[in-house]
């Protein structure tokens, strides 16, 4: 009886494909994988892409199984793809593609946190602090300190109709909005902050926004 | 069953207890029993605006501490009949000497025998504030035309709203020179109260006589032609349900009368 293979390596334009079973155990895997790499004759330098099927790895295990591929200097993973996710991770998604609301002035000392956008119904006063994961709205005059993209997200930006913050952060890039930042324009209405592709905050008008993230817009259908 | 009400304002200096005076004053001169409540326990100052210092034989401490009764420590100011009375606070300890359960059980004792108690409450955020704003129904925030306490009521507000038991705090704005106000360099009323977008509940112009009568411990309200009794005057008929329009220091102020109308009418 021949044993079934556990491994299915497959070339693409972009470079290999690695689909590795998702049934048999995760020594059997493993232990396979070191030897289909060490015998096959590669040659020069492959991208490898992961793919995992339906086997749930956590991060340990998915090292694993990058470094035994890349025991070879042939081979170097640049990607992995997983159709299965836990529970925790699935809700934390969740939460972070959220939008949530916030309705009230957010007065001095107050800090509001969201782990995926923010909307905010009203003001933020001068010292009061509004922190997301995702990006931040604010029907109202923002005139205290707004920090978007917290968890690392550098396309996220912040919206107001009002944009006069003393402090603007976006992932960790801080802009103190001085009287010498030239990009402060005279009318602080209806703007939106950045990050430029030259590392430090933009201001533009709210009316740009549609052009500069253009993923920002998840309306899909209408006429 | 009466109302307590706190005075508060976050920063120091901008005329807390001078407010509670007069207002209490106030409610007095219009047939109403009022206690004045001192929170400021270690700098205690209402007395001495009242001219009620040298009267004072137990105080808030000693009865918190069961050392008197309630009727023992509240000093009567002989002006207004028994209408006006003054709970001093202690000056030989400080703030941490009470917890706001104590202050709590205080005021509601207070509260059933008298119409108002005014609650005089100390700067800052910290113990002596939240003695003071444990027992309190209502708030009333002061703070002048200056950024600096403008941003430290924000403060207070913030907190007072976070603060279930309270209905939303009123601003009083204290201390207004119109000249400086009507050249810019000061915020002007409109200013103030979209910024903190809370009711006002009435603005006290600046005047010299404020001093001269606490340094005397008449409070200022008792002398009806000041102008700035006239505004402490309106405030107090505010409290009581009255619908006063906002006076004019000079030139009248259009959009800031439509807030007064449903102040404190309960």
């Amino acid at each position: 009886m021949t044993k079934k293979q556990l491994i299915f390596i497959k070339g693409t334009k972009e470079g290999l494909v690695l689909r590795l079973d998702d049934q048999c155990s995760y020594t059997e895997l493993l232990d396979e994988l070191a030897k289909k790499v060490s015998d096959e004759g590669f040659e020069g330098q492959a991208e490898v892409l992961l793919h995992l099927g339906y086997r749930y790895c956590n991060d340990e295990q998915t090292k694993e199984i990058i470094s035994c591929v890349q025991q070879t200097e042939h081979l170097r993973v640049t990607k992995i793809q997983s159709e299965v996710m836990t529970v925790e991770d699935c809700n934390r998604r969740l939460l972070e593609n959220q939008s949530e609301t916030y309705v009230g002035i957010v007065r001095s000392g107050q800090v509001i946190t969201a782990l995926g956008d923010l909307v905010v119904v009203g003001d933020v006063n001068p010292n009061g602090r509004v922190v997301a994961g995702g990006n931040i709205f604010v029907l109202g005059r923002l005139k205290g300190i707004a920090h978007a993209g917290s968890s690392g997200n550098k396309d996220a930006v912040i919206a107001a109709s009002w944009l006069e913050a003393t402090h603007l952060i976006i992932d960790s890039v801080v802009e103190t909005m001085t009287d010498e930042l030239t990009v402060l324009s005279e009318q602080p209405e209806m703007e939106c902050a950045y990050l430029h592709t030259n590392g430090s905050i933009a201001i533009d008008r709210l009316q740009d926004l549609r052009l500069l993230r253009p993923n920002l817009s998840t309306f899909k259908g209408g006429s | 069953m009466g109302e307590a009400i706190v005075i508060t304002s976050g920063k120091g200096g901008v005329g807390k207890t001078t407010t509670t005076a007069n207002l209490g004053t106030a409610l007095a001169l219009q047939g109403k029993k009022v206690c004045l409540m001192d929170t400021d326990i270690g700098l205690r100052n209402l007395d001495v605006v009242l001219g009620l210092e040298n009267r004072i034989i137990y105080d808030l401490v000693d009865v918190i501490e069961g050392r008197c009764k309630i009727h023992q420590a509240l000093v009567k100011d002989k002006r207004f009949e028994d209408r006006l009375y003054l709970l001093p606070a202690a000056q030989t300890v400080d703030k941490n000497a009470v917890n706001p359960e104590q202050m709590k059980e205080l005021v509601l004792e207070l509260k059933r025998e008298y119409d108002y108690v005014l609650i005089d409450c100390p700067a800052g955020i910290e113990q002596g504030y939240k003695n003071a704003i444990a027992g309190a129904d209502k708030a009333i925030v002061v703070t002048t035309p200056e950024i600096s306490a403008v941003r430290d009521a924000d403060r207070i507000i913030g907190l007072l709203e976070q603060e279930g038991t309270i209905d939303p705090p009123k601003l009083i704005i204290n201390r207004i020179r119109q000249h400086l106000m009507n050249q810019g360099d000061a915020l002007d009323i409109n200013e103030i109260t979209t910024h903190l977008s809370i009711d006002l509940l009435g603005i006290i112009a600046d005047d010299e006589s404020v001093i001269t009568s606490s340094n005397k411990g008449e409070p200022v309200v008792m002398n009806p032609s000041n102008r700035a009794a006239l505004g402490y005057r309106n405030i107090a008929r505010r409290i009581l349900g009255e619908s006063v329009p906002l006076m004019s220091m000079d030139l009248p102020k259009v959009g800031v009368f439509s807030k007064i109308k449903s102040i404190f009418s309960k």
